[in-house]
């Protein structure tokens, strides 16, 4: 394999691991072997917004800067490219296959929309109660969550931040759970909030960040760390305005 | 206490681990052990708190509990240690107090605003301590890193 398909290669497999929400050092550390693999050496640097490798090819270097932008979890396609760096390590395929596996794990998406909607219901249904709410509560908190999804796909377009994404989202939230508690239809908004809320906690950006920090990545980890507390203020913003507003 | 109060909330957990273990597409063969690791996480952490220790003492051994589970499950199976630890830590987010820190505020409690806002940092720190402690644990035990 020539210099330049490996770098396009790794470059591909490292953007798409950290997009669905690999650690750095599991970034890193996959493209490291992979250009070991097939008799190169490496120098890899990552961010949660962008990757830089260079390859030496027989005194060349040989650099490719790379911005990532979308982010959108999905720990199985980590754990497939996972397994497919493991099976280039050992059977050193050619470019040509290698670009199959990669184009097979893109198109790969384990559960439709309609499922994924029904998880959204869940969560907010079971946070809601679980935070001590009763049956109608769970109901509209369910709704909450799925409209905060519908939300967040409807404003895709605008190419929102994610500060402004949070502020939206939460603000709808918290107007529909007050509209339905004047209603009188259940006796507080507070736990269709709380439930609801839950969908928009961003899990997978505070766990990356403390196995950032572990691993060393301090940077990677401030980045998460960052983006973890403006959603926070973000929900926080969007409540509040609402409750400020519709409950005097 | 009686056995409702211990499971009843674990059993939540687990209900909304494998929704949320829907939502980041971890696929149905690690949705049940993600969703167990929900479950004992809660349980450990309704048990700790029985013994009568204080919610931050609980949040630090139940995020232990979770992380060191995580890291051994993902090692035996070859996949990444995020798709049983993130879906296992998420019950232990302090929802209830952040949400008493917003509401406070508008309310303009100070008092109860600064104690709610304390608690959810405390929490989130010893969420954080239990997941540093028992990676780094691991980190040091495993003599070459596989992938």
């Amino acid at each position: 394999m020539s210099g330049i398909e490996l770098l396009n290669m790794v470059s591909d497999i490292g953007s798409m691991m950290i997009e669905c929400g690999a650690e750095i050092y599991r970034a890193e550390e996959t493209i490291d072997r992979i250009t070991l693999a097939y008799g190169y050496s490496a120098e890899v640097f990552i961010i949660p917004t962008s990757l830089i490798i260079t390859i030496n090819s027989a005194g060349t270097p040989l650099t490719k800067a790379m911005r990532i932008k979308a982010r959108h979890t999905n720990l199985d396609r980590v754990d497939k490219l996972n397994n497919l760096s493991r099976f280039i390590c050992v059977q050193k395929p050619d470019a040509a296959e290698i670009n199959r596996h990669i184009e097979a794990i893109r198109q790969r998406s384990v559960y439709g929309f309609t499922l994924k909607l029904i998880s959204y219901y869940a969560v907010g249904g079971t946070f809601a109660i679980f935070f001590g709410g009763g049956f109608m509560d769970a109901v509209f908190a369910g709704v909450a969550a799925v409209l905060i999804i519908l939300m967040e796909m409807a404003i895709e377009r605008v190419r929102p931040s994610t500060f402004f994404r949070c502020v939206v989202c939460s603000l709808m939230t918290a107007s529909l759970a007050i509209v339905v508690t004047r209603l009188g239809l259940t006796e507080s908004f507070d736990k269709i909030i709380i439930g609801a809320s839950m969908t928009m906690v961003p899990g997978i950006t505070i766990t990356n960040c403390m196995r950032d920090f572990i691993a060393g990545d301090f940077l990677a980890g401030l980045y998460t760390l960052t983006e973890a507390i403006i959603v926070a203020v973000g929900m926080a913003i969007g409540s509040v305005s609402a409750i400020a507003v519709l409950t005097v | 206490m009686s056995f409702y109060d211990f499971f009843l909330p674990s059993v939540k957990c687990f209900v909304a681990s494998i929704a949320f273990g829907v939502q980041f597409n971890i696929k149905p063969r690690h949705l049940i052990g993600a969703a167990i690791g929900g479950f004992g996480c809660q349980l450990i952490f309704i048990i700790t708190q029985a013994t009568g220790a204080s919610e931050i003492i609980s949040c630090f051994t139940a995020a232990l509990a979770i992380t060191i589970y995580a890291e051994i499950l993902a090692r035996k199976l070859r996949v990444p240690v995020n798709m049983y630890l993130v879906v296992g830590i998420i019950p232990l987010v302090p929802g209830r107090y952040i949400y008493e820190t917003m509401i406070t505020l508008v309310d303009g409690d100070i008092d109860i605003f600064l104690r709610s806002f304390t608690d959810t940092i405390a929490i989130a720190g010893a969420i954080a301590m239990g997941v540093f402690s028992a990676s780094s644990a691991v980190r040091l035990l495993k003599v070459r890193t596989k992938i």
